[in-house]
């Protein structure tokens, strides 16, 4: 196909963009993780809150385009390719943000030479592995119209597509430290790749048939909408579960629960509730809205939005309040600790990222939506009304 | 076997630090972070009390790695860079470390400290015991109960230099050993005993 002016622009800044992430990732690299706003009290920030996030888009277009396969959902097949291209480059993007926040990554291969089994982040990196060649397979054979081969392979690919964000809710989940501790944290994590992955797709799909690449037609687009409305429900029913069993006792996790309703991560919270779950979910559960693109596309990019904001939350509130508490707290080894003794210490965890992590945050993305216009210039084709007639006997027979 | 233990009287403990300093002196520890720090329980500045007028205490927690027998930072590390050695002291092979910081996450008491940035020093030069090994930027560090000092036969230097002798150092496997009497004669505990990591460091009043 022909790249557009417009789409060519695009591609030079996203090029951009990127080339400006790799220089701070280099500029982390030679200076340490003290250039982000991590500490000693709040280990994790940015880097982590996106690989969650990406697991999370990644695993929800394979999870749509294996179903489509494994149930035989004929409509859903034909937006199989843009929703493993979608889940390829998230999955890739996600392993980029978990190697860009390692401190040592000239070690890595040390998980390759003793690997831990009991460590989470070993079977982590595994299930990535298996369902990165998964998403690649896939690519491959549905470019190559190999519908057994494709068969086969999605009844693989929906189980661990799964799996692989179960693993990485485990990464907290099992964490009996912290207020992640909960049983319910992979289903809430397998729900929000549902509906933030799918939300995704739809996104792509719109800009894709916006592009001229690839049509995707009103009716699918709506129904999908629909599975969408059903996925934010879902994911709502969960976290209120979690909630519900943080507040009750009235003990133990009410500390985080009173962060998250009312303290510093409050504001993702609430977003998180308002604006990534009821309002979108409203607009979705009338068919009538369903209909209407803009509607769709404004649920969507809530959806998402939404589950960035659970990412913080839910990442952040465990790192508040130590379990044990007293002056001085706990001594950070940051930039500002190592100049002056008197900005050593934390009684409270409070994290805010640097510049330097925003820029590598946003060349990560840049480079994800770069990897997906080549990708979905290259193998994707528009459909034409000889296709739409196909697809409908196609519906017909099933 | 051996379980190299120790236990805190925390009635004898004065807040005076010198086990903090002791250990950042002997164990070479860079500026902006302590492998040993001394809380003061319940209060938001350091030597404030708790409570009011005339009601008041003040009761000092001295905190590091707890060694625990279920350590969860050991369960997670993804290379087996933190291991339990043979005298049951839980410790870190910095060749090994990624700095993932999965351990960091997993340690209910916020024991372990990163070294974020380049390892600097006040003195400009590395200082304390020679036989330990200098941390670089990007890896993890924490109390090792100067394994250095103690496989030669000394005690860590917390408890050499602690002023009151409020810390008593020994082998928990055996019971007439002096940490494992202060511990059985004075009903002595652990922090976080429903984390079930059953730390080896005990406390007493």
């Amino acid at each position: 196909m022909q790249t557009s002016s417009k789409a060519k622009g695009a591609m030079i800044a996203l090029a951009a963009l990127t080339a400006i992430g790799v220089a701070a990732w280099i500029y982390q690299l030679a200076s340490g993780l003290a250039v982000t706003g991590m500490s000693n009290i709040n280990s994790w920030g940015a880097y982590i809150i996106m690989f969650m996030l990406f697991v999370g888009l990644s695993a929800g277009g394979l999870i749509v385009a294996s179903s489509a396969h494994v149930f035989n959902i004929q409509k859903f097949k034909k937006v199989a390719l843009p929703a493993v291209i979608t889940s390829t480059v998230c999955i890739c993007c996600a392993g980029m943000f978990i190697l860009i926040d390692l401190g040592g990554i000239q070690r890595v291969w040390r998980i390759l030479a003793g690997p831990n089994p009991s460590s989470v982040l070993v079977w982590d990196m595994t299930i990535i592995t298996i369902y990165l060649i998964i998403n690649i397979l896939d690519l491959v054979w549905i470019t190559r119209g190999d519908e057994h081969k494709v068969e086969v392979l999605s009844r693989i690919a929906l189980p661990v597509a799964i799996l692989v964000h179960s693993v990485t809710a485990w990464i907290f989940g099992l964490q009996i430290a912290r207020a992640w501790y909960s049983a319910i944290m992979a289903p809430i994590f397998v729900a929000s790749a549902m509906d933030s992955g799918l939300a995704l797709l739809l996104i792509a799909l719109a800009a894709l048939e916006r592009a001229g690449v690839f049509t995707t037609g009103d009716e699918l687009f709506k129904s999908l909408a629909g599975l969408l409305a059903t996925c934010i429900a879902v994911d709502a029913f969960f976290i209120g579960c979690e909630l519900l069993t943080m507040a009750y006792p009235q003990a133990g996790e009410a500390v985080a629960l009173g962060h998250m309703l009312t303290g510093a991560t409050a504001p993702f919270f609430w977003f998180e509730v308002i604006c990534g779950l009821l309002v979108p979910f409203c607009i979705l559960v009338f068919a009538k809205n369903r209909e209407k693109r803009g509607l769709v596309l404004v649920a969507s990019a809530l959806v998402v939005l939404g589950v960035f904001a659970k990412r913080v939350w839910l990442l952040l509130t465990s790192f508040i309040t130590p379990n044990v508490q007293g002056a001085n707290g706990i001594s950070l080894g940051t930039y500002a600790a190592q100049a002056d003794a008197a900005d050593m210490w934390a009684q409270v965890g409070s994290y805010a990222p640097t510049p330097i992590e925003a820029l590598i945050v946003i060349g990560v993305i840049s480079l994800g939506a770069l990897a997906f216009m080549i990708l979905s210039g290259k193998l994707l084709t528009p459909s034409t009304p000889k296709d739409e007639a196909s697809n409908t006997t196609a519906e017909n027979a099933a | 076997m051996t379980r190299l233990a120790m236990a805190i009287n925390r009635h004898r403990c004065i807040g005076c630090s010198t086990c903090a300093l002791s250990c950042k002196m002997s164990n070479n520890v860079p500026d902006g972070m302590l492998w040993n720090r001394v809380l003061n329980e319940g209060a938001n500045t350091y030597d404030g009390a708790v409570g009011e007028y005339p009601n008041l205490s003040r009761r000092y927690l001295p905190l590091a790695c707890q060694h625990c027998d279920n350590p969860a930072c050991q369960r997670v590390c993804p290379t087996g860079a933190t291991y339990t050695d043979e005298c049951g002291r839980v410790e870190i092979d910095y060749d090994k470390c990624i700095g993932c910081r999965m351990c960091m996450a997993a340690c209910p008491y916020n024991a372990r400290t990163f070294n974020w940035a380049e390892p600097v020093r006040d003195t400009g030069f590395n200082y304390g015991e020679a036989a330990v090994p200098a941390r670089r930027r990007g890896v993890m560090e924490k109390c090792t109960l100067c394994k250095e000092r103690a496989d030669r036969g000394d005690v860590p230097m917390c408890v050499q230099n602690c002023p009151t002798d409020a810390r008593i150092y020994g082998d928990l496997d055996d019971p007439e050993s002096a940490v494992s009497r202060a511990i059985r004669e004075n009903n002595g505990y652990v922090l976080l005993e429903d984390k079930g990591t059953r730390p080896k460091v005990h406390y007493f009043n």
